[in-house]
């Protein structure tokens, strides 16, 4: 596999000739996708296309019924999405990545939390968390109104996004999936959020960007890779390719 | 906040914890014990002026063993309720678990202390059936833990032939569980101190506690997260039931019996104190302390309101208009803090944080 600057590459997460049926339903027919290490690539189709489909694959929810994944070159069976998480493959739903009820901190490190060990017993570790939520946010640029204390209900809809981004490369994530991340954002916190997919490309991780938005596919993505019925039915460079295509091509009958 | 904390604010974009008065009163707004806490200290003072009896050492004995019995059951509920579920069978678990150390006790010969934990075994187990058939059906706890309400409560009936026994229990026991042993107060009090302080740090200082408020404010999240979240909610469950074993110790020793009635309507009474308290019916957010307080709200109306004179049936009817009260002031305080505090929240925030606080949907 070459990218566009000729190197080589091992995908850090694919799919080969990856088939998922529902009962009589094929959701996905011979799907092969690659995501690279330190790219963004952008995964395109209308509503119903199978994008949510391959993204449940991806993460482990369900297994294909027929194909492979590959990780680094080598076949796995996810059995479950804490046995992908665990193999380093965080996945970021927009209405999901945040307890509006806990502090930003505490949303941080939420599922990794550190304790502290007093005689035979462990507590958590207050000062800790705030000191891996500040690095978390801090390696990544991001900026936040309210404070680390404060609710995750304060934060806007790119924040939350940009939280759960950061709290998944700071615990080791190699690839990134998000799913529909600037669907209702406003069009600064778009960008903010755009921005923000290319950092974590450039610090190296495989981003998998799922939307229906073609110009946000553009503007953020190395590739796109379009979906429609199931099937890929186009794969380009992004700057290779513009948004009447993409359009033409996903939504032809 | 120490110089580490100032150095690691100077370097990344975020601030830790503001200071100054604003920042200080909405913290202490939005904390859940406010409105309950204001309740206490008005009842306190208006029954100070109603009655002369009422700032005596008998009423603050009185009031903190009503309270202790409520608050002892309170803190497993409230610790349930900001996971998500509602347990309505804690009346009928502590007067069924009662009654199965009163038989371990006098029917089968053992000593006091296999009795106790007897009983809370019994508590527990009745937990862990609420539990696994929540996480296991999906049916909500309202309907799951109900059930368990009325099961659990015919088999007392049955089991126990309707009858009221008596026990005899040796004194050295009922003292220690349940005597005037604290400076003329009750031990009911220290166990609910103790279960309390427990409650308290388990949620808010602990891996636990977080994944509890992580439960509740948003489960699929926390799943995806790596949070256990069924583990989380059967645990909560038994804990729950197992402050109802423990007030069924503490009331099998004081009245020295065990009656097959004994803690009806005891469920809604601690679900109550524990709104009261502030912690939100819709889960996601509340206090053990704020349980403590709406305990000693209610026993505080209660003794109260009798050494005014006012005749008993008015106690529902002051219990009920403050509990509304308390909720009401807690929703308005949640809405106007977050909705309105002044900090430029983009307006999906602001909604989602008033749905978030006040437990309502609010359509943008």
């Amino acid at each position: 596999m070459n990218d566009s600057a000729g190197r080589s590459e091992t995908p850090v997460l694919a799919t080969e000739a990856v088939t998922q049926t529902f009962g009589p339903v094929m959701a996905l027919n011979d799907v092969s996708f690659q995501a690279m290490p330190g790219r963004v690539v952008a995964l395109v189709g209308d509503n119903g296309a199978g994008k949510t489909t391959l993204i449940k694959i991806l993460c482990g929810v369900h297994r294909p019924t027929a194909g492979r994944i590959l990780m680094d070159g080598e076949e796995v069976q996810f059995q479950s999405a804490s046995d992908a998480r665990a193999r380093g493959i965080a996945t970021v739903f927009q209405d999901l990545a945040v307890c509006d009820l806990l502090s930003i901190s505490r949303n941080i490190v939420l599922g990794n939390e550190p304790q502290r060990r007093i005689g035979p017993l462990r507590f958590y570790d207050r000062k800790s968390a705030d000191q891996i939520a500040m690095s978390a946010l801090a390696k990544l640029g991001v900026q936040l109104d309210s404070e680390l204390s404060d609710y995750g209900a304060t934060l806007s809809g790119g924040q939350r996004q940009a939280l759960a981004i950061a709290r998944a490369i700071h615990y080791g994530s190699r690839c990134l999936i998000l799913d529909e991340p600037t669907a209702s954002l406003a069009a600064r916190q778009t960008q903010h959020v755009l921005d923000l997919i290319r950092r974590a490309a450039e610090d190296g991780q495989a981003v998998i960007l799922v939307t229906h938005n073609f110009l946000h596919a553009l503007k953020a993505a190395d590739d796109v890779v379009a979906l429609a019925h199931g099937r890929v039915v186009g794969r380009f460079l992004a700057s290779e390719v513009d948004i009447p295509e993409l359009v033409d091509l996903v939504s032809r009958r | 906040m120490t110089d580490a904390d100032k150095a690691l604010e100077a370097v990344s974009h975020v601030v830790l914890r503001r200071t100054g008065f604003v920042a200080g009163v909405r913290r202490v707004l939005l904390r859940a014990e406010t409105a309950s806490l204001a309740a206490l200290v008005g009842l306190f003072i208006a029954f100070s002026i109603a009655t002369d009896l009422f700032i005596t050492k008998p009423t603050f004995v009185s009031i903190a063993s009503l309270a202790a019995d409520i608050g002892v059951v309170g803190v497993g509920v409230t610790l349930l309720m900001i996971g998500g579920h509602f347990d309505l069978s804690v009346g009928s678990v502590m007067g069924l678990s009662s009654f199965v150390g009163v038989s371990l006790f006098s029917h089968f010969g053992l000593p006091a202390p296999f009795a106790i934990i007897g009983t809370l075994v019994a508590a527990t187990l009745i937990g862990l059936i609420n539990g696994l058939i929540v996480v296991a059906t999906r049916l909500h706890s309202f309907v799951v833990t109900l059930g368990t309400l009325l099961w659990a409560r015919g088999l007392l009936l049955w089991a126990s032939a309707g009858q009221v026994d008596s026990l005899n229990l040796p004194d050295s026991f009922v003292g220690f569980v349940a005597g005037p042993k604290l400076w003329g107060f009750r031990m009911s009090l220290l166990w609910f101190g103790l279960l309390a302080t427990v409650g308290s740090v388990l949620l808010f200082r602990t891996r636990l506690g977080n994944w509890i408020f992580a439960a509740g404010n948003n489960p699929e999240g926390a799943r995806d997260l790596g949070v256990p979240v069924k583990r989380v909610t059967v645990s909560l469950f038994v804990m729950s039931s197992f402050g109802a074993g423990v007030i069924g110790v503490i009331q099998a020793a004081r009245f020295d019996s065990v009656d097959p009635q004994r803690g009806q309507g005891l469920e809604l009474l601690a679900i109550a104190a524990v709104v009261i308290g502030g912690t939100l019916l819709t889960g996601g957010f509340g206090s053990v302390v704020g349980t403590a307080i709406g305990a000693f709200v209610f026993a505080t109306i209660q003794v109260g309101l009798i050494l005014s004179g006012v005749p008993g049936f008015w106690f529902n009817t002051t219990v009920g208009i403050l509990l509304v009260l308390a909720v009401l002031v807690n929703n308005l305080l949640g809405r106007f803090v977050l909705g309105a505090g002044g900090r430029g929240l983009a307006a999906k925030s602001t909604l989602v944080s008033a749905k978030a606080v006040t437990g309502r949907v609010l359509e943008p």
